[in-house]
């Protein structure tokens, strides 16, 4: 289970979360969605014990990311949404050393590079590789061993629509395993597909959250009215929009 | 069965495939064959003087180039560590990743000094014999223990300054303070302390030092006090038989004590 509660994240004087909590049960899957700067990386981020909380408690199967950080992290497949090694790393070093580290079989390790259509990269830098054999190595480090819980910062990002769909069934085939899924995405259409719940979030705070039907009710929308663009398009539009006036006018009270 | 060691081969894969380390392996060798070959030609002329005369020259030129060296690479390494999201997000103790760096570097480094001196004691066994030879092994020790120094307390410093560029303009002014200012403050208190006085304190001030506390360690092996400098100098009036471990601890401690800093300060950084 992933859960986050009263998270807060300052940097310097810019608050990229205020109050943030939300929980991911096992065979669950959770989206995280908002614009740029909401504070959805942030978020993963502490998840996955690369940044600190300035305030409240982030776990991984019942266990502190900030106190137990590493022995949170043994159940914890991470997708980060930057590159995450320098751009000279070899590929089959990186495996090797995620394999080794997670307990997989060298020969598993390869399997699963194969089966991301990456057998023959190995040797390659990263720098080497196209965005979307990057993006596909390092979900399938992120899926390596037994992990518990998933946290994918945009995971179909640079793919194509093949590529794409690979993250999809990859997610679908997680969730069938029992694992608490959580990714961020501007791809909504992804978001609509993929999750059981979506958390929308606006200037680091929740501006609204519940199942694709429950936020189309929140946000007024007829899943199947929306005229001339999809429900999931209209429905994030509406939220965002007024997850915004409505910190305006927290904002305004507060002054 | 688990590979051993698998954070260590990593750092050790990505250290070997920079190019740090052939530059730098293919830059010592030269210098340290050039300063065998014309270092200490009596006279002019071209002669070579045998391995304890000649150590004496490349203890100079270790005592500037391997603290330069080993500081810079250290300190980008440290700046990096900022870089290795997908490595820190792995369940490892973050303080791992700093030591497995400092230990991969530290290899790799001493691999190129390795073949410096070889190439250097290759043209001086050949012609001026072997003489001495273990003594000269001796000053290759002495290099690596500080480029270990060197290159924990470079990682200290890229670990606290974040950039790479902060980090080694950092490590620069270090290296400065460490090879030169440390002389200089020494020199000004020999001219205004008393001699006797000022003992003591100098044999303190050079434990402060990595660089003079192995240009002491070089000394002490060659007895050569022309180029010991006023630290060293001090030192050997002072400590006299049992100063070499006091100041091979000296320089163990200026290594585990920047390791521990960096890695309890990239523990609890954010990346």
């Amino acid at each position: 289970m992933i859960v986050l509660d009263h998270v807060a994240k300052r940097f310097d004087s810019h608050a990229a979360l205020v109050d943030l909590s939300l929980r991911v049960a096992a065979g669950e899957v959770v989206a995280l969605v908002g614009p740029n700067g909401a504070g959805k990386s942030t978020a993963l981020r502490i998840l996955a014990g690369v940044i600190r909380p300035t305030s409240g408690a982030a776990a991984i199967g019942g266990v502190d990311v900030v106190t137990e950080g590493y022995v949170a992290r043994r159940r914890l497949g991470y997708l980060p949404q930057k590159l995450g090694v320098p751009p000279t790393t070899v590929v089959g070093d990186l495996v090797a050393l995620v394999a080794a580290i997670r307990a997989v079989a060298p020969a598993d390790a390869g399997h699963a590079l194969a089966a991301a259509g990456l057998g023959a990269r190995r040797g390659a830098t990263v720098a080497q590789l196209s965005g979307g054999e990057r993006q596909r190595v390092m979900l399938a480090l992120a899926t390596f061993g037994p992990v518990a819980a998933l946290v994918l910062d945009e995971p179909s990002i640079s793919l194509d629509a093949e590529g794409a769909d690979e993250v999809r069934e990859t997610i679908r085939e997680a969730k069938r395993r029992g694992v608490a899924v959580l990714f961020a995405s501007h791809h909504l259409h992804d978001v609509a597909a993929l999750a059981d719940r979506i958390v929308v979030i606006v200037d680091g705070r929740v501006a609204a959250h519940g199942t694709l039907d429950e936020l189309a009710a929140a946000a007024g929308v007829l899943r199947g009215e929306a005229a001339g663009e999809a429900p999931i398009d209209r429905i994030y539009r509406v939220l965002v929009t007024r997850g915004r006036a409505r910190l305006r006018l927290v904002t305004e009270h507060a002054a | 069965m688990k590979p051993r060691f698998p954070l260590l081969r990593f750092e050790l894969s990505a250290a070997y495939r920079g190019r740090t380390a052939l530059l730098f392996a293919f830059g010592f060798a030269l210098a340290s064959v050039g300063v065998a070959l014309i270092g200490l030609a009596p006279g002019g002329a071209l002669a070579v003087q045998g391995f304890a005369r000649t150590s004496v020259s490349l203890l100079q030129l270790v005592l500037w180039v391997v603290p330069l060296l080993g500081l810079a690479t250290g300190a980008i390494a440290g700046a990096e560590c900022h870089e290795l999201e997908l490595v820190a997000a792995l369940p490892l103790p973050r303080e791992r990743i700093v030591l497995a760096r400092w230990a991969a570097w530290t290899v790799v480094l001493s691999a190129c000094l390795a073949i410096g001196f070889g190439a250097a004691g290759l043209v001086i066994g050949a012609l001026a014999g072997a003489a001495d030879g273990m003594r000269y092994l001796a000053l290759v020790g002495i290099a690596v223990v500080l480029v270990a120094a060197s290159l924990a307390l470079g990682l200290w410093i890229g670990v606290v300054a974040r950039s790479r560029a902060r980090a080694i303009a950092l490590a620069v002014v270090v290296w400065f303070v460490l090879a030169v200012g440390v002389d200089l403050v020494v020199i000004a208190a020999l001219a205004i302390l008393p001699p006797r006085e000022a003992g003591w304190g100098l044999s303190l001030l050079l434990l402060a030092d990595p660089v003079d506390s192995a240009r002491a360690l070089g000394l002490g092996l060659f007895q050569a006090d022309a180029i010991a400098g006023p630290t060293g100098a001090a030192l050997k009036r002072v400590l006299g038989g049992w100063g070499a471990w006091l100041l091979v601890a000296g320089l163990a401690g200026w290594t585990a004590l920047p390791l521990a800093l960096a890695g309890k300060r990239f523990a609890r950084s954010d990346l």
